[in-house]
Parts: C-alpha cells; structure tokens; sequence
C-alpha cells in the first residue's frame, strides 16, 4: 500500500494554515520552533504538556508584543478580565468566546487554549500572554473562515476533509465521520469554530507524538501499554 | 516483565470496581429527586439538568465530560436525554462511584491525591509507573490543586478502562505490546468519549 504518509511536509501543519501567508514578520520557520510555548519540553518529548512550538507559533513573534501592546488587545484584556485580577482564567475566558451562532466556546478548548499559552504554568495568563493567544485565535478564526466554503458559519464534513488535506493530515473520510461524531454534541454534523480548533490541535499534537515513534515512516508504530496510555492521556481533550 | 492491565474489572465496564453498590434505592425516593431535576417538568431529564443535580463535593460544576459521559452511558432510546427508568440506573451508577471514592479519600477531602489515586487504581489491578500518575493527575485535575475530584475521578477511571480494552483488542498475543497504524491511533484517541 502506498503510504502518504501524514503531515507532508507542509509549513506549519496543524496551525492556522492561513499563518503562512506573505507577510508574517521574520519569514515563516517551516518547522516547528524548539521551544516555543508550552514550557520547556519534558525530557522524551512527550509527556509534558503540549508539544514545542505548538501550531506552529514562531516563538518569540507575538509574545513580547513589540512596541508596546495593541491598544484593541488591552481593550479586549480588560474587558474580559471581569474580576480585574490582571490574569485570565479559563472560565472568563469563555465568556468571552463565541462561535458563530453566538454560542460561548466549550470549556475543553478554552482550558486547552489557557494551558498552551500559559507559560508560567499558573492556570492563568497574564496580559502578554492573552496577547499572544488572542493573535492565535484570530488566525484561527480567519482559517475557519477560510474553508467555511459554504458560509455556513460551521464546517461540514467534506469542508474538514479538505482543510486537513490543505494541512498536510492524510486521513480517510472514514477518519474524517469519527472527528464530526466526536465533537458534534447537537447531531448537527458540523463543527463550530471552537471544536475545529480542538481537533486541528488535538491532530497535530498526535501526528507529532506518532511521527516521533515512526522514525522509519513505515506508518506503523509498536506502542507499550503504558506508552500508549501515556500518548492517548496526554492528547485526548 | 510484569504485564498488567486492569484485569478485574473487565467483567463490568466502565463500572466501579469493588463491591455492588447498596441495595436498590426506593423509586419513591428516587422519583422525588427526578422531579427535583427535571426543572422543566419535561419528563426527561437533559444534560444541563443533570449538571446541575450531581454534586461533586467541591461546590464546583460537575465534570460537563463526565455528565455527557453517564447521559451517552445510560441514554438508551437515544434521545440525548434520561427518563426516570433511564435516571434510576445512572443513580446507581453514581452512588456506586461514590461508595468507592469515599474509600479512597481517606480524610473525606471531596478529592484524591496521588497516592490515594494510585491505591485505588492498584486495588484495580492496574500495574502503573509513579511517571504515570503524575500525568493522570496533571490531565485529569480540572481545578489545578493536584487532587482529583470526584466526576474527575469517574472520568479517569472510565477513560483507563477504555483505553485499556482498546489496547486489549490490538494485543491479541497479550505480551503488552501492540501495533498501530497512524490513522488506527487517532481513530482510537479520537473516538474515546471523554
């Protein structure tokens, strides 16, 4: 059988493919930067916390927020630190997301989101750090924007085939029926902005642990119990 | 090399490991609580009432993971919602997890540290490295005191269970070790239902 293999070697598979536009400040590294956030990684790669240069954020664009922050970006920060405590948590972070039907975000990517840009692992993120994950979730949002072909304000199945296929994930339709089943809770057969987002994140963050086994790209990998347990625990929402 | 995984509870999944719960509950009783949180008198209970009946311990929501979980569990017809045939098997259900976090939780703390966890999940009969634990508590810890609560408990025990008997059914020479392929192993992580 022909294997694909998976994640081509696509830029910046898994982050907003939009990202590689033309203009991104300091070129697009095409690999992953060591380190970007997600703290240090843990001896092995794997189990601490998401992997390096998650989605593909060069590090250091964003976080530093040159020349001073973005007055729309303070503006936001306030407006959605409600207790004024100067840090964000998960939870008033998801009164502050919406789908496209109005919905707020669910709480397992608004957790996830936190915890990817959460570099000082407190819980919460401060002002810089809301700044780097407010430029995360606007580049999403374009990209989700991009393949809602339809404009239907939520993506369908063959739209989800495509955006994977655009990202480098070569997945069986078959594969692409299990992501709309497992984060579709109203049966409608789509994904709003917030599952897209956990599932390309949740895809990318496998794909990285699995590649990472198959170093002979047979696309097949021999997997312990507690290695397994591991890789699944680590990465299920 | 010693290989075990979760062996005695594979008679009863996704069910609590240790004795039977208690004796079956009065349906009277239990019809008094249906209505209690069936707050729009529909009949039929729905995710967002059951959140907010099931009580954690902690004074925080439950586990909106671990509701959809149980509702998925006990939802025979389907419908996305309980009715009180369907609610009386999921009560018992719930105090058959409580019954056996209690034991674990030594000082009544309506939450579980590491080594309490890991006592629960030995008496399991799972064989798990320290390593390990760390990660479950880190994953399954929703509220980051580095205790697990109690819905997050019955999600972590549900979700071993799964994956464990996935694991089974790709270890058919049961030496531990299995083979995967790329699209297998997401399907497999993909489609665990918490």
């Amino acid at each position: 059988m022909a294997y694909p293999g998976y994640g081509a070697p696509q830029p910046g598979y898994g982050g907003p493919p939009g990202y590689v536009q033309p203009g991104a400040p300091g070129g697009y590294p095409g690999a992953p930067p060591p380190g970007g956030y997600g703290g240090a990684p843990a001896p092995g790669g794997y189990p601490g916390g998401p992997p390096a240069g998650y989605a593909g954020a060069p590090s250091g664009q964003w976080g530093g927020a040159p020349g001073g922050m973005d007055p729309q970006v303070m503006q936001w920060f306030q407006s959605v630190d409600t207790d004024r405590s100067g840090r964000i948590t998960a939870r008033e972070l998801q009164q502050a997301l919406v789908n496209a039907n109005w919905q707020q975000f669910n709480q397992e990517t608004c957790r996830l989101m936190i915890g990817m840009f959460d570099r000082d692992m407190s819980g919460t993120i401060d002002i810089n750090e809301f700044s780097s994950l407010w430029h995360y979730i606007q580049q999403w949002r374009s990209t989700f924007e991009r393949f809602d072909a339809n404009r239907s304000g939520s993506i369908e199945c063959n739209e989800l085939q495509q955006a994977y296929q655009i990202m480098g994930y070569n997945v069986s339709p078959r594969f692409i029926q299990t992501v709309i089943y497992k984060f579709d809770h109203f049966g409608r057969r789509t994904l709003t902005l917030d599952n897209f987002i956990q599932s390309c994140v949740m895809i990318k963050s496998l794909t990285d642990a699995f590649k990472q086994r198959d170093t002979n790209m047979t696309g097949t990998i021999t997997l312990s119990y507690e290695d397994f347990l591991t890789m699944a625990v680590l990465n299920k929402p | 090399m010693a290989y075990n995984y979760g062996q005695q509870q594979q008679q009863q999944q996704y069910r609590p490991p240790g004795p039977a719960g208690p004796a079956p509950v009065d349906p009277n009783f239990l019809g008094g609580i249906f209505q209690r949180v069936d707050k729009d008198k529909s009949g039929q209970i729905s995710s967002a009432e059951l959140a907010s009946a099931l009580s954690n311990g902690t004074w925080t929501p439950f586990n909106p993971e671990t509701v959809r979980l149980m509702i998925g569990m006990f939802d025979r017809d389907n419908n996305g919602t309980i009715n009180f045939q369907e609610f009386q098997a999921l009560w018992k259900y719930v105090t058959d997890w409580q019954n056996c976090f209690r034991g674990y939780d030594r000082d009544n703390s309506g939450s579980i540290d590491r080594n309490e966890l890991k006592n629960a999940l030995t008496s399991f009969g799972y064989r798990l490295s320290d390593k390990f634990y760390d990660i479950l508590v880190k994953k399954f810890d929703r509220q980051g005191r580095g205790t697990i609560a109690f819905d997050d408990f019955i999600q972590c025990c549900v979700v071993l269970q799964t994956l464990t008997s996935s694991f089974r059914s790709h270890d058919t020479d049961q030496d531990g070790w299995i083979q995967i392929s790329y699209e297998q192993f997401l399907t497999l992580v993909f489609s665990l239902r918490s």
